[in-house]
């Protein structure tokens, strides 16, 4: 097996299959409508024709495979302790990474790959570049290597190397996902998720059979017959409970899918995690790179003493917003109990944060969240309704719209709660799903306090921690004990030599 | 509950960010943002004027159109004068503060060591009065980041070199 990755090296040879089915996957999402359309419309079209093009069209495909695999080649250049992959059939891409900006790398299985038996390694960087660095066919030993060299570049001993590897097919798994687990955390988690999956599905199919009944001339549209012969009570029933029950359905599958197999492995100093039914998953956690970690539970979870782990990794392009980017730097454990909680904390901290101190948000929390979601909404129904009166009889809507809503923003104030010790900061949140924000506070890189004008007799403010994984909030706190936290961070971020990465 | 300690620390001798004494903009800047409100609500005005002289219909309400827009203009001026004078930065041994806003009033400070990097920026407008602005970046994205306008050309420089200095001697 080769171990020298300072020569520009080329993927397995079993890349061209793997690129091949990847330009094949694409090509065909791209093309499925037109395609489609082309069938259902030239009827009298020669068929011959049509197959010609395809293998035409596939016999390119190919071509296109076999070059950009021929001009795909990595190395590693220790002198400049950079990761060079050169690639790009008409033009050529030319990626390097600086090893120190590297946080992450993923040794992924997709099916396709996994039928061919090699492996795509995936570079996750800190960079705002969104340059994509992966190979995609490689071997698994080269690819364990490989990842070594990529991410401790102070110790590539070979022995130890090897000793690790061993230790680590011994090694007791921390944490194991059993299969009732994974079909709790189905039942109890990511209902938005879910549900939003649920209802892209179904605008997905209405939208295609509406594209169908345009495309063959249907005189009847099956949707719009549905709709105006009304529903009854008794079917709405029905329509919800299955409703719910395809989107606990989905949760789970999607679930099993995703968490398959579920491993943390204690490896030296990092987390090996793995994961997937079909897509084989293998993620490197390096403890020092969580910047923030997080533990979520709501009242069902509660019950079963399970919740839900994430760790977020530093990403400067989208540390602003929750977008889907920032997901990809996050890795999540769907399902553990309190004790292997404290087993993860303490491999990311070595300690168990605890929480010494509470901070309470003032009473004025409630007024402005109020004003602006009961309040506001109610008065421009009314308008509107005062305007149109056929709105009128829905009238009655705005009591329980008012309870529901004051009953959620009672528990989001409920739930808010800034807790610190002297090397942790432990922030709550959440309405159904509460979650617990840990942050270590050499992690901050910027602290910003506010206060609204009119609340400066009242001594209320508000804290804005800035950090390479997204803002943390403190609402409506005493400011005097704001600007001590404040102060006592930067003393802890200035006088000590932790580095944030 | 309410009193956060530790035992080795004194948190109320600490140096109080919230006390330092911050430093003005220049006051040349308040041209440069005269320039630029003007030039937006000349724009504007030429816009009204194009829709009045197509649309005929419009033409009877032609001088509540005319006080609705300068009430509009003068309460841009006035908010920005405001917001203007409000604004104060300062630079201590190892951090950079900065306050800013009239409803919310938000003072954000970096400490050098998370600084990723600084950029000096000159407008044509800010150029003329021998302006810039200085963007200081962390790793914090967008709302970690901290801008500050409206700096004498010169003092910027010197700023942003002894910041450079500090970050260097960081690494």
């Amino acid at each position: 097996m080769e171990t020298d990755f300072s020569e520009p090296k080329r993927q397995s040879a079993a890349g061209v299959a793997v690129m091949f089915a990847d330009h094949l996957q694409r090509s065909i999402r791209v093309l499925v409508f037109p395609i489609i359309l082309l069938l259902v419309r030239a009827k009298g079209m020669n068929h011959w024709y049509l197959i010609a093009g395809f293998l035409v069209f596939l016999f390119i495909l190919i071509i296109y495979s076999y070059l950009s695999y021929l001009r795909f080649s990595f190395f590693l250049d220790e002198e400049k302790q950079e990761f060079v992959i050169q690639k790009g059939v008409l033009s050529k891409e030319y990626i390097s990474i600086r090893l120190d900006k590297i946080q992450q790398v993923n040794i992924n299985q997709s099916l396709i790959q996994r039928i061919i038996g090699v492996y795509s390694l995936d570079i996750d960087t800190a960079g705002s570049d969104k340059k994509e660095a992966s190979i995609k066919a490689i071997d698994h030993h080269t690819a364990t290597i490989l990842r070594e060299r990529l991410l401790n570049r102070d110790a590539p001993d070979t022995e130890a190397e090897k000793s690790t590897d061993e230790q680590s097919q011994k090694s007791e798994p921390l944490l194991k996902l059993s299969t009732s687990t994974l079909f709790k955390v189905g039942l109890t988690s990511n209902y938005g998720a879910s549900v939003a999956l649920l209802m892209g599905f179904i605008f997905a199919i209405m939208e295609m059979l509406k594209n169908y009944t345009e495309a063959f001339q249907l005189e009847e549209n099956p949707i719009k017959a549905l709709s105006t012969e009304g529903l009854n009570l008794f079917s709405i029933c029905a329509l919800l409970f299955f409703a719910l029950l395809i989107v606990l359905g989905t949760n789970i599958l999607r679930n099993f899918i995703k968490y398959f197999d579920f491993e943390v492995i204690k490896k030296k100093a990092v987390l090996a995690i793995t994961s997937g039914l079909f897509e084989k998953k293998h993620t490197l956690l390096k403890p020092a790179r969580v910047q923030i970690s997080s533990y979520s539970q709501n009242y069902f979870q509660k019950k079963l003493d399970l919740m839900n782990m994430k760790f977020k990794q530093a990403s400067f392009g989208s540390a602003d917003e929750d977008d889907k980017d920032n997901k990809k730097h996050d890795i999540e454990i769907p399902g553990c109990d309190e004790n292997e909680r404290d087993e993860l904390l303490k491999m990311i901290f070595e300690c168990i944060p605890q929480k010494e101190s509470t901070f309470i948000p003032n009473y004025r929390f409630l007024f402005l969240t109020i004003m602006l979601k009961v309040v506001i909404p109610i008065s421009f129904f009314l308008l509107v309704g005062w305007v149109l009166p056929h709105i009128r009889p829905y009238f009655w809507w705005i009591i329980p719209y008012a309870i529901l809503v004051a009953i959620m923003l009672y528990f989001e104030f409920a739930h808010h709660r800034l807790y610190l010790s002297k090397d942790f900061i432990i922030k709550k949140s959440g309405i159904w799903d509460v979650e617990h924000q840990l942050l270590e506070p050499h992690k901050i890189q910027g602290i910003t306090t506010k206060q609204y004008f009119w609340h400066k007799k009242a001594n209320i403010g508000h804290l804005v921690l800035h950090t390479a994984a997204g803002t943390i909030h403190f609402k409506y706190g005493n400011y005097a004990e704001i600007h001590r936290m404040a102060n006592y961070w930067l003393y802890y971020i200035e006088s000590g030599k932790k580095d944030w990465m | 509950m309410q009193d956060f300690t530790n035992e080795t620390l004194d948190i109320d001798a600490l140096p109080k960010y919230e006390e330092v004494a911050l430093n003005a903009l220049n006051r040349k800047y308040w041209k440069v943002v005269l320039l630029n409100i003007s030039i937006f609500l000349f724009i504007l005005a030429a816009g009204i004027a194009i829709v009045l002289f197509f649309i005929e219909e419009l033409s009877p309400y032609l001088y509540i159109i005319i006080g609705t827009y300068l009430l509009f203009s003068i309460l841009l001026i006035v908010l920005y004068l405001v917001s203007i004078k409000k604004i104060g930065y300062a630079i201590r041994e190892k951090d950079l503060i900065y306050k800013s806003g009239i409803i919310s009033i938000s003072t954000a400070i970096i400490p050098f060591t998370r600084i990723q990097h600084i950029t000096l920026n000159e407008g044509i407008f800010s150029r003329m009065f021998q302006l810039g602005s200085l963007h200081v970046f962390t790793a914090g994205g967008i709302s970690g980041s901290i801008t500050i306008p409206g700096l004498d050309i010169n003092l910027a420089k010197t700023i942003k070199e002894e910041l450079n200095r500090q970050l260097a001697k960081v690494d």
